[in-house]
């Protein structure tokens, strides 16, 4: 699938900015209501946070790292690739507007850890470097740059797929926080 | 002379009781108090994208404050949270000024405050420029003998930019 690179990059950079909106307004909500769960198997608005955070301790520095290493040069058109169009597909709201269940991996799992006011400032933070490396890769080629993902050192994705996949991953938790 | 001037000060400052993880201070919040250690003892952290970094201890009897806040009245970069039950004495900037403008003797306690939290900034930064890690552990031990009975080893370790893994590998080799 062939698409703009410069579209691409805008589309990912203003989904961000509105996570990033939406996130600076918990800082006014309370601790409890940031921690409310309405049972015990589904996940609380930080908890939601720090799922992506832990998602986020791999996938900055990987990124970042990539980046810093390309050889090639930004391109007119980055050609997204086949996994990674399915995983970055596989993270969007089906037609009707639900999104696919699916189980986290354990070491990506919030439930246990101590949760905080400051969970909601080291969210910010990931997205204020997001958006730093999203102006970066203007610089780079997105489709001959390769990442790592976080469950196999094997698969290497496109940069620019791992890109759409890693913040349409944080839109719909953040989309699922959003919901209580 | 100071310390009859500090309980004074002290006597009239608010008392705040913390239970055991509250927050004295967040980030991004203008706090312009020294508090005095009564009971219990604090940490200073910094949040970063990835981890808490915890850069100061206060003990009991002992004065803690986000100081760039207090000195430049900007937002806090730090968060001040309460390790166990806490009690701690908040003296304002206010404070310090009214006291100091009826009595002169009182800027002497306010520098003398200030000074102490200036070698305790250089301490901390002669720490982090010092390589070997017991050697960092050696230093913090011998100004803070209490250290490990007072703080948990997690923090201990952040502060001294260690994994718990190796503070506890040195701390067996050196036993």
């Amino acid at each position: 699938m062939k698409l703009k690179t410069d579209e691409v990059l805008a589309d990912l950079i203003k989904r961000s900015k509105k996570v990033q909106d939406i996130v600076s307004g918990y800082r006014l909500l309370n601790e409890e209501l940031l921690n409310l769960k309405p049972n015990a198997d589904s996940w609380s608005k930080l908890e939601c946070l720090e799922h992506l955070n832990l998602y986020g301790d791999f996938y900055l520095p990987e990124i970042e790292g990539r980046i810093l290493q390309a050889k090639r040069p930004s391109w007119h058109i980055f050609k997204s690739g086949v996994i990674g169009n399915y995983f970055a597909n596989l993270m969007q709201p089906n037609g009707n507007g639900t999104i696919k269940k699916m189980k986290s991996p354990e070491d990506k799992n919030p439930a246990k850890s101590e949760l905080s006011v400051t969970t909601v400032e080291r969210f910010l933070k990931q997205m204020e470097h997001l958006l730093r490396l999203l102006e970066m890769a203007k610089r780079v080629d997105l489709t001959h740059t390769k990442t790592s993902i976080s469950i196999s050192k094997m698969i290497k994705l496109r940069l620019g797929d791992t890109l759409r996949f890693y913040v349409y991953h944080i839109e719909r938790h953040v989309a699922q926080g959003e919901r209580l | 002379m100071e310390d009859t001037l500090l309980r004074e000060l002290l006597t009239d400052s608010r008392m705040l009781t913390l239970p055991k993880n509250q927050f004295l201070v967040t980030e991004g919040v203008v706090d312009q108090h020294i508090y005095y250690i009564e009971s219990g003892a604090v940490r200073v952290f910094l949040q970063t994208e990835f981890e808490e970094l915890t850069i100061r201890f206060g003990y009991k009897d002992s004065f803690i404050t986000s100081l760039s806040s207090f000195i430049n009245g900007t937002s806090s970069e730090f968060y001040i949270q309460a390790i166990r039950g806490t009690q701690v004495r908040a003296i304002s900037k206010q404070q310090f000024e009214t006291a100091i403008n009826t009595d002169i003797r009182y800027l002497q306690l306010y520098n003398a405050i200030l000074e102490g939290l200036v070698i305790q900034q250089l301490e901390r930064e002669v720490d982090l420029l010092t390589a070997s890690p017991s050697e960092r552990l050696q230093r913090v031990l011998k100004r803070s003998p209490r250290l490990f009975q007072e703080i948990p080893s997690k923090y201990i370790a952040s502060y001294l930019r260690m994994t718990p893994e190796t503070l506890s590998r040195i701390r067996k080799i050196n036993d």
